[in-house]
C-alpha cells in the first residue's frame, strides 16, 4: 500500500531546483566537451557532429 | 527520485544520440565529405597551421578528458596513444571517423537530454509523452533554429568570423532564447510574453559576428543543402529526444 504513494509525492522545491541545476551543469559540461571545447583531439573526433549540429566550428 | 530523473534524461539522450548518428549518415555527413573535397583545393596554408596551435594550447585539457575516457574505452592504451600523436590532432584513441561521430553524438545527446530535463525541473513543468514533442521542438528552436538565423550551420571551408566571438554569441543567443521561450510559452501574462519576444529578438538586433570576406571555395548550393539538412536532422533529433524523455518519465517516474 505504502509503496504506491512514495513517488507520487511531488519533489520539494529545494530538491527540484537542486536536481534541475545539477542536470543543467552536467548537461552543459557534456555539450561543451562535444561541441565547443578548444582541443584538437576533441575537435577532430567530434568534427562531423559539430558541423551537423551547427556548433560554431573552425 | 532525483537520480531517477537524471537517469531517465541520460538514457533518452543516449538513445537519441544513436538515432542522430543514423540520421546524420543519410544526408549531412555525405555533404560534409563533399564539401571537404573543395576545402582541400584552397590556399591550404591556414588549415594545418590553425590546428597545430590549437593542439599546443590544449594539451593539458585533452589529456585529462582522454584519461577519463580511456579508462572507459575498449581500445587498448597503446593504440590510443598512437592515435593521439597523429598529426593535426587526430581522432581520439585512433577510432574510425564513424566511431568518433557516434561517440560525440552519444555525449552530445546525453548532454542535451540532461539540459532538457534540467530546464523542465527548473521551470517546474514536467516532460510527458503527450508534450514531449513540443518540448523537443522548443529545444530545437532555442538551440538550433534561432542561433542559425545569425550563424547558419557551416560546411568545412566556409568563411567565418573569429571562432571565440561566434561561440560567445551562440551561447548568449541560446540562453536568451530559452529564457524568452519560457516567458512566451509557459507564462500567461501579456507583459511576460512581450519581454520574452524582446529577449528572443535581442541577439539578432545586436547581430552575429560575420566574416569580413565571404568568398569561399565551397559551392553555395552545397551550403544551402547542408543548412536545410542540418536543421532538419537536428529537429528530428530533438523530437525523438523529447518524446523518449516523456515516455521514460511517464513510465518510470510516475508508476514506480
Amino acid at each position: 500500500m505504502a509503496t504506491t504513494t512514495v513517488s507520487s509525492v511531488p519533489l520539494s522545491l529545494n530538491d527540484r531546483i537542486t536536481a534541475g541545476i545539477l542536470a543543467l551543469l552536467i548537461g552543459g559540461f557534456l555539450v561543451f566537451g562535444a561541441g565547443l571545447a578548444n582541443s584538437a583531439v576533441l575537435h577532430d573526433t567530434a568534427h562531423d557532429v559539430r558541423h551537423s549540429y551547427g556548433f560554431p566550428c573552425h | 527520485m532525483i537520480v531517477k530523473t537524471l537517469l531517465a534524461a541520460l538514457v533518452a539522450g543516449l538513445i537519441a544520440g544513436i538515432f542522430m548518428t543514423a540520421a546524420q549518415e543519410l544526408r549531412v555527413v555525405p555533404l560534409i565529405l563533399h564539401a571537404e573535397e573543395y576545402e582541400g583545393k584552397e590556399p591550404a596554408a591556414e588549415q594545418p597551421a590553425g590546428t597545430e596551435t590549437q593542439q599546443h594550447s590544449s594539451l593539458g585539457q585533452s589529456s585529462v578528458v582522454g584519461e577519463i575516457l580511456s579508462a572507459l574505452s575498449p581500445v587498448t592504451p597503446a593504440y590510443a596513444h598512437e592515435g593521439e600523436h597523429e598529426e593535426e590532432g587526430g581522432i581520439m584513441f585512433g577510432m574510425s571517423r564513424f566511431s568518433g561521430t557516434l561517440l560525440a553524438n552519444l555525449v552530445a545527446g546525453a548532454g542535451f537530454g540532461l539540459l532538457l530535463a534540467g530546464a523542465s525541473l527548473v521551470f517546474n513543468y514536467p516532460i510527458t509523452l503527450r508534450n514531449g514533442a513540443l518540448w523537443g521542438a522548443c529545444g530545437w528552436l532555442a538551440v538550433h533554429l534561432l542561433p542559425a538565423v545569425g550563424l547558419p550551420p557551416e560546411l568545412p571551408g566556409f568563411p567565418a568570423a573569429d571562432l571565440h566571438d561566434r561561440q560567445i554569441w551562440w551561447i548568449a543567443t541560446i540562453v536568451l532564447s530559452v529564457a524568452g521561450l519560457y516567458l512566451v510559452v509557459l507564462r500567461g501574462e501579456i507583459a511576460a510574453k512581450i519581454i520574452g519576444l524582446v529577449l528572443i529578438a535581442a541577439p539578432h538586433v545586436y547581430g552575429a559576428p560575420q566574416p569580413s570576406d565571404i568568398s569561399s571555395p565551397v559551392p553555395a548550393v552545397l551550403g544551402a543543402e547542408f543548412a536545410v539538412a542540418a536543421l532538419a536532422t537536428t529537429l528530428a533529433f530533438w523530437i525523438v529526444l523529447g518524446v523518449i524523455s516523456g515516455y521514460l518519465n511517464d513510465r518510470f517516474l510516475k508508476s514506480a
